[in-house]
């Protein structure tokens, strides 16, 4: 009797094992693509093993791809809850499936065509990956397969519109400020030809007085005449020069404003003394 | 005068009880007062962390969500009702206005019973959709719990969230996550508000119990596209979490003994409760609540160039209000995270990157800021750049949204004036101009030497003389 029961266990446990074991799987599947006007290239699949990925299932556009399968529980065939056709495009992970529309003894097909399709696959630079999944409830395992890969063809003439990116919250791209070039001199050595050529101009100007006759030989008779007049007149000339250096080099406007009303009035008192001195020189014909 | 100091005394003590940043007075709308009993493990620690729960039943008709026009609740949590709206209390657009309030609200569904219709229509203004027929929930034939849902597969086992890089995680647990019998939400792609917390795997499908047919022709969303927690994170930083299963936080799921279908796999110990007490803390402000602590900016530049502490230095002019194009100048920003019971330095997830903008209409400059020193509970950010060649009114703009945070908003307007007319190089050190400045220089030696030749000059000596 306990041998019985203990057989009785046994065989229970095998069929619940042999039940479980049974899985999902599909066969007699091929995969067309359908085209206008161009003939139906047909391939088949196999369960477990994909359609070499090395050359792609092509779709051209305004085509159709279309995959008949059979799906079986065990050996037989059977409706399963779910059997979808997931397409995956590889490297961004975006995932889309099409379900079969399956009869009650197993046989399935999907269409998928490319106007189906988001723009993500439509766009993508890899083949997308296609795996078949068949599962439903209870203990049978499912069975979800890479089952091809497929290359999408778009329409040259009309190529797929990509919608702008969705804002999303992450950081941006850094931005440094370009800069305004700043203000470029001439080659230094240039700039001294002409500063040298400035600066030579001076002697030969004075140079060229001389020549002509220029000279100070009045200068004693002048100061003798009226020293305090031509000494200040003189002075004064150059300290204006002297208030403009002042003023190029650190004064603002109001300090030069009234250092040069000072010197002005100085220059004009005394250059009336000294100019009267120049007259008197040349009524008397010094000059 | 004592009124004020009680005053004070409260806010102090009510500070100390609250662990969430935001506040802890928490709603849960159950319908039935018996189910209460169901997630004892979830009010506990909930109840440890400090909040105070209230438990009212929608049709309660003393429930209300506002008190004097402002919300009376910090935190909402909604669990499933039988019923088919949710009562006056809690219409979406009253729901709308909580969250705008600034209240957080966790949302959680189940499939078991019917989605009521309020809640379909309150998640649409959010941009999450829900299977039309209300009753679909999610199911996936390889990721499910072998021992609890052996035939209807309904119990979707998840390991711990994973986020792209620069996102925050703060949902990772260790071990699986049981979602029995969870509504599936997919969410609309448009808002960068919405992100998606728990996605089912590849396999999952959204299907109808309650339709017949043994074979699912048209399901409304497959694989990860299906959501089962999402997450929306409103301008004003309010939190709206939608939970898909609102049994993952039972009792019985917290310390369920689970195991997927794969042989060779272990029954393992669920981690609901980790997950609900990070789902939740995440929810009511307990994480991901970042503060800003003292903002400062000033030149870098003479006798301020590279000061490291400002408080050192006495004669320091912080935070001025003009600068001149091309200053050099330092910013430094202080940020915090709330993290539980604490604030603690603040430090970006891995990727990504605090950023300011040096702004006038549109960012000069937008640089990462790098994190110098850090205090107790706070980072402190800086950068130091030279402000652009262009005069206006510019602003120091540190604005940080993202996912899972709370949104930091930092403006500091300041003018950038232009070069005086004494600020320029002096025309000596430019080479350019040295013979226009011999020239002005050879023209005065040369009017000084005219005048004294003509007062001093002596007239020649007449040629004719000679001749």
């Amino acid at each position: 009797m306990k041998l019985l029961h203990s057989i009785s266990v046994a065989a229970l446990a095998l069929s619940s094992a042999v039940n479980a074991a049974s899985s999902w799987t599909f066969d007699e599947a091929t995969l067309q693509v359908t085209g206008k006007g161009a003939e139906a290239a047909k391939q088949k699949i196999t369960a477990g093993s994909p359609v070499s990925s090395s050359s792609p299932i092509v779709l051209p556009a305004s085509s159709t791809l279309k995959v008949i399968l059979t799906a079986q529980e065990g050996k037989t065939g059977k409706k399963p809850h779910q059997a979808f056709l997931t397409l995956q495009e590889v490297d961004s992970g975006l995932e889309e499936s099409f379900a079969f529309s399956v009869k009650d003894n197993g046989k399935g097909k999907v269409d998928v065509s490319s106007k189906d399709l988001p723009f993500q696959f439509l766009t993508s630079s890899k083949p997308l990956k296609a795996s078949i999944t068949i599962a439903s409830f209870g203990s049978s395992t499912p069975y979800n397969g890479h089952a091809f890969n497929l290359k999408i063809e778009n329409d040259s003439s009309s190529p797929p519109a990509v919608p702008s990116a969705p804002e999303r919250y992450t950081n941006k791209p850094e931005i440094h400020h370009i800069f305004r070039s700043d203000p470029k001199s001439p080659p230094t050595i240039i700039s001294l030809v002409f500063t040298l050529a400035v600066i030579v101009t001076l002697p030969g100007l004075i140079g060229a007085w001389l020549l002509l006759g220029g000279n100070f030989d009045h200068l004693g008779k002048a100061f003798g005449a009226s020293p305090i007049a031509h000494g200040l007149f003189l002075g004064s000339i150059v300290a204006m020069e002297g208030v403009f250096f002042l003023y190029y080099s650190s004064w603002n406007l109001f300090q030069t404003l009234p250092a040069a009303a000072i010197v002005g009035t100085v220059a004009y008192v005394s250059g009336s003394k000294a100019l009267t001195e120049v007259q008197d020189r040349r009524l008397a014909g010094e000059r | 005068m004592r009124l004020p100091l009680l005053g004070l005394l409260l806010g102090l003590l009510s500070f100390v009880s609250a662990l969430s940043a935001s506040g802890s007075k928490l709603l849960v709308v159950i319908e039935d007062e018996a189910d209460k009993g169901k997630y004892s493990q979830f009010w506990t620690d909930l109840e440890n962390r400090g909040f105070q729960l209230t438990y009212r039943s929608p049709k309660d008709a003393s429930l209300s969500l506002f008190l004097h026009g402002e919300p009376a609740y910090s935190h909402l949590l909604l669990l499933p009702v039988r019923a088919k709206g949710l009562g006056p209390a809690l219409t979406p657009n009253l729901l709308v206005d909580f969250v705008n309030g600034g209240s957080n609200v966790l949302l959680a569904l189940s499939g078991e019973q019917s989605v009521p219709s309020a809640i379909n229509s309150l998640l649409l203004e959010l941009d999450i959709n829900l299977p039309a027929d209300r009753t679909s929930l999610v199911v996936d034939h390889f990721n499910f719990d072998s021992k609890s849902a052996a035939e209807k597969h309904d119990v979707i086992l998840l390991p711990s969230p994973e986020f792209k890089k620069g996102v925050k995680n703060y949902f990772s647990v260790d071990g699986l996550i049981a979602f029995p019998r969870a509504v599936g939400q997919v969410l609309g792609n448009a808002s960068p508000l919405l992100s998606s917390v728990v996605k089912a795997p590849s396999t999952a499908y959204v299907y109808n119990p309650k339709e017949e047919g043994e074979s699912v022709e048209d399901p409304f969303a497959t694989g990860s596209q299906i959501n089962i927690v999402s997450a929306f994170q409103a301008r004003n930083s309010a939190r709206f979490t939608v939970l898909g299963s609102a049994e993952a936080l039972e009792d019985k799921w917290f310390s369920a003994s689970v195991q997927l279908p794969v042989p060779g796999s272990k029954a393992e110990k669920s981690s609901n409760k980790a997950f609900a007490q990070k789902l939740s803390a995440w929810t009511f402000m307990e994480l991901g609540v970042l503060k800003v602590g003292q903002i400062q900016h000033y030149l870098n530049e003479g006798s301020q160039k590279g000061i490291s502490n400002t408080s050192e230095v006495a004669s320091i002019d912080v935070n001025p209000e003009i600068y001149r194009i091309k200053n050099d100048v330092h910013y430094s920003i202080e940020l915090s995270e709330w993290e539980i019971d604490h604030w603690a330095p603040f430090s970006p997830p891995q990727g990504d990157s605090l950023q300011l903008e040096f702004s006038m209409l549109s960012p000069f400059h937008r640089l990462n800021l790098q994190p110098k020193a850090q205090t107790a509970n706070s980072t402190i950010y800086t950068s130091e750049f030279k402000l652009p060649d262009q005069h206006g009114i510019f602003n120091f703009f540190v604005e940080y949204r993202r996912p899972f945070f709370t949104n930091v908003e930092e403006k500091r307007t300041v003018t950038v004036r232009h070069f005086a007319h004494d600020e320029w190089p002096r025309s000596y050190v430019i080479s350019g101009a040295w013979p226009w400045i011999s020239g002005i220089w050879v023209t005065v030696g040369g009017w000084i030497v005219f005048v004294a030749l003509w007062l001093y000059s002596k007239p020649a000596e007449p040629k004719v003389k000679t001749r």
